[in-house]
């Protein structure tokens, strides 16, 4: 049940995000749709502790604000090597070690790695080793695994 | 200070343009499926977000919807390149002056492994 309401709220405040009309008659058709969304997917409860709801948002914002940053640093670089007439890319494969046993946490790392410009997964094995693309291997490979530390440390703060 | 709005979102609208435009840049320059999807992938998201922040500066109502839309692009943007890029490894597409494979080298031992494994004593 409260699952279902947690569900419920998140989509109406989704819903009034994109609509930006807050009359009552489109709060009304939002609580609808949102509670329609809600029955049809029907959530698995989960406990959820409300001592512990401040911390996680401030990890999940400094985990955000650090990905924005990761991003623009190799948007920019990425922007560099497709600008050089040169074209000086060493592309390759790397493995990292993931190290996190949960699915969640090795799938928000890859997606961490992939999102940045220059860096993707292409594969991952069942032994939790992300193999990633990169535009440059060398510079990449120096940084990894102390980025997949830091990483780690971050999403395990948000979902221990 | 009013005047300083429309150009922090002029600035954006430039940023936001040069990043599309290095993504279609780099889809032309570079060599292969895995790098292109780098350059396609993801810094054309990256340009996409800098434009959907100058809307919401310059009418301020679009705010929601730009941060959503922008949610949804940095969320999915990344699982449709992995897509490609899994796929595109899977059908054996080379990587193009390749410096280092990893995975190559994995699947090579795992590949070995099951046939020691099938050969009969």
């Amino acid at each position: 049940m409260l699952a279902h309401l947690r569900l419920t709220l998140i989509c109406w405040l989704i819903y009034l995000a994109v609509t930006a009309n807050f009359e009552l008659s489109n709060l009304v058709v939002g609580l609808l749709i949102g509670l329609a969304i809600a029955t049809i997917l029907r959530p698995e409860s989960q406990p959820l502790s409300l001592r512990r709801l401040p911390a996680v948002l401030f990890n999940l914002a400094k985990y955000t604000a650090w990905l924005g940053v990761d991003i623009i640093r190799n948007g920019i670089r990425v922007a560099r090597i497709v600008l050089d007439p040169k074209l000086p890319i060493r592309p390759g494969i790397i493995a990292i070690q993931a190290g996190m046993k949960s699915e969640l946490g090795v799938a928000l790392s890859a997606h961490a790695i992939t999102v940045t410009p220059g860096e993707q997964v292409v594969e991952i094995g069942d032994d939790g080793v992300m193999y990633v693309h990169c535009l440059d291997v060398v510079t990449s490979a120096e940084g990894a695994e102390e980025a997949q530390r830091k990483r780690r440390a971050m999403l395990e703060r948000i979902f221990e | 200070m009013e005047i300083i709005w429309p150009i922090l979102a002029l600035v954006l609208v430039l940023t936001g343009t040069f990043f599309s435009i290095i993504g279609a840049l780099g889809l032309v320059r570079l060599p292969d499926v895995y790098t292109r999807l780098h350059a396609a992938g993801k810094v054309g998201v990256f340009g996409a977000a800098f434009l959907a922040g100058a809307a919401a500066l310059i009418t301020p109502s679009v705010l929601g919807k730009a941060v959503i839309l922008t949610a949804l692009l940095v969320i999915a943007g990344p699982v449709v390149s992995h897509a490609l890029a899994s796929a595109a490894y899977r059908l054996g597409t080379p990587v193009q002056r390749a410096t280092r494979d990893d995975l190559a080298v994995a699947r090579e031992r795992r590949l070995a492994m099951r046939d020691s494994m099938d050969s009969p004593v």
